[in-house]
């Protein structure tokens, strides 16, 4: 029984369907979570750069003291910042997707389709993850920020030394989000022919018109991936959380 | 007479229409002991908060060594590192242990190297008595363990001058004490330092001048034996009424 479902060359149920799919296509599979991997890896990353920056800069005071060309070149920064991140909010990651390609390729500028869905991601992810680390500065109590400047600190080096590392520890569950929707919207990036998982499912289901079976496998594919990486961060996240005990440094009792 | 390290000419501060500070003049003199006392919104926090920078006065200016202290973030950054403060609600960095508190002024301000921060943050630590502590966390620490923590960090920066904004306030009376003979210690030391305070019995028996402020006003500054025996205010009189004697 189990020889037959596996070995069969003429399929004639769902899940031997699926089988003789996932043989016969196993490279464009294998590759389509290849790819999907690599895009949501890379997007997410440079994506959290992007927005660690824009949302330091959406942090940034304005003293009345400061030069006026500091005081401009900030106030521009920062609306570049907020139109930004409304844009990219406001807006479908899959139209996004065929503008930035369509619209780069109109300029001029030929890109590969795997690039532009980097960008696309990245892009999309910087503009969530703006508001995510503003929204973690903020929930920082002021108190961290006023004792490291009353002791001397720039306010630069507050940022990144005290308010930043906590700021981090507290949105790391969000960022896991981030990720793991971005392993599933790359999905939508077949449409500026990607050849991602989605892209797999279309043209092996399109072979045999076997749409229900071929979208059944790259399922089985998006939610093996999801649950490993959410394994992964829950436990990074446990080991991140540390100790609840400490170790007294005994050297130095004798001075109690 | 000391040298004048802090001198606060004219200074007022308003949050909007309301003035919470109105033309404060004061000079600190090397090793003098001030303890500011008022009722709560008298000014008095505001006062140490625009002493440290923390609040930008309106009005009248701030002299260190003689020297305006303009509002340019450099120079405000050095002079902050030789005022440090200690607050009601300690703020140790959460993200740190007790002697990465210590050691990150030091290291990250004054550019120390790892093994002189090291010293310098053992013996304040020693000194507050929190040495053992050097590995926990703020999060497991009780409230007058924070401060002396905090006492020590900014001991660390070698401050001239040590401002103290309510520092017992959040304490329970136990920790209080333990905190109060802490900066009792370090007033005997000739530490220059002003310290916003509720505790009456601290200002009258440390510190070497007592300022009284009312409705953003300073209304009598005057040696404490003066003015817990014999206020010249009415006011002053009124709110010293249960330490005076008699």
């Amino acid at each position: 029984m189990l020889e037959r479902i596996f070995s069969s060359a003429d399929p004639t149920n769902s899940l031997e369907w699926m089988i003789f799919m996932a043989r016969k296509y196993s490279s464009m599979f294998l590759q389509g979570t290849w790819l999907t991997l690599y895009i949501a890896v890379l997007g997410t990353i440079f994506g959290f750069l992007l927005g660690y920056v824009v949302g330091i800069i959406q942090d940034l005071k304005i003293n009345k003291e400061d030069h006026i060309v500091k005081k401009g070149m900030t106030r521009v920064l920062k609306a570049i910042c907020v139109v930004y991140v409304e844009v990219f909010r406001g807006t479908p990651m899959i139209v996004q997707a065929m503008i930035v390609f369509y619209g780069l390729r109109q300029a001029g500028v030929e890109m590969a389709p795997s690039v532009a869905g980097i960008l696309v991601t990245l892009l999309n992810t910087g503009a969530y993850m703006a508001e995510t680390v503003r929204a973690g500065i903020n929930s920082i109590d002021n108190g961290q920020r006023e004792g490291a400047l009353a002791m001397g600190m720039s306010p630069m080096k507050t940022m990144f030394y005290i308010i930043l590392p906590q700021a981090f520890k507290n949105i790391i569950p969000e960022m896991a989000n981030t990720f793991l929707t971005n392993l599933k919207m790359t999905s939508v990036l077949n449409v500026i022919a990607v050849q991602e998982l989605f892209m797999a499912a279309k043209t092996a289901g399109g072979t045999y018109y076997k749409y229900f079976e071929a979208y059944l496998i790259i399922a089985v594919i998006y939610f093996v991936l999801c649950f490993v990486f959410n394994r992964v961060f829950l436990f990074l996240e446990k080991r991140m959380a540390g100790r609840n005990d400490y170790v007294l440094a005994v050297e130095y009792m004798e001075n109690q | 007479m000391g040298e004048k390290i802090i001198s606060i000419e004219n200074l007022s501060k308003s949050f909007g229409d309301h003035e919470v500070l109105r033309k404060i003049d004061i000079s600190v003199e090397k090793g003098e002991v001030i303890c500011i006392v008022g009722s709560s919104g008298s000014g008095k926090s505001t006062l140490l908060r625009c002493i440290n920078k923390l609040e930008r006065q309106t009005n009248g200016k701030i002299l260190y060594h003689g020297k305006e202290v303009r509002d340019v973030q450099k120079e405000i950054n050095e002079y902050r590192s030789k005022v440090g403060m200690v607050f009601q609600s300690f703020n140790l960095f959460n993200n740190m242990t007790v002697l990465e508190n210590c050691m990150c002024g030091p290291r990250k301000i004054l550019h120390l190297s790892k093994e002189e921060s090291f010293d310098r943050a053992i013996r304040h630590l020693k000194k507050v008595g929190m040495a053992p502590y050097i590995n926990a966390t703020p999060a497991q620490l009780s409230g007058g363990q924070k401060q002396r923590v905090a006492i020590a960090r900014a001991l660390c920066m070698n401050p001239e001058v040590l401002l103290f904004d309510e520092p017992t306030s959040a304490l329970d009376p136990e920790m209080v004490g333990e905190v109060l003979s802490v900066m009792k210690e370090l007033a005997q030391t000739g530490l220059t330092m002003i310290i916003v305070t509720h505790e009456m019995a601290f200002a009258r028996d440390v510190s070497t001048r007592t300022i009284f402020m009312d409705k953003g006003y300073v209304v009598e500054d005057a040696a404490p034996m003066e003015l817990f025996t014999n206020p010249k205010n009415p006011r002053t009189r009124e709110f010293l009424g249960r330490y005076l004697a008699g």
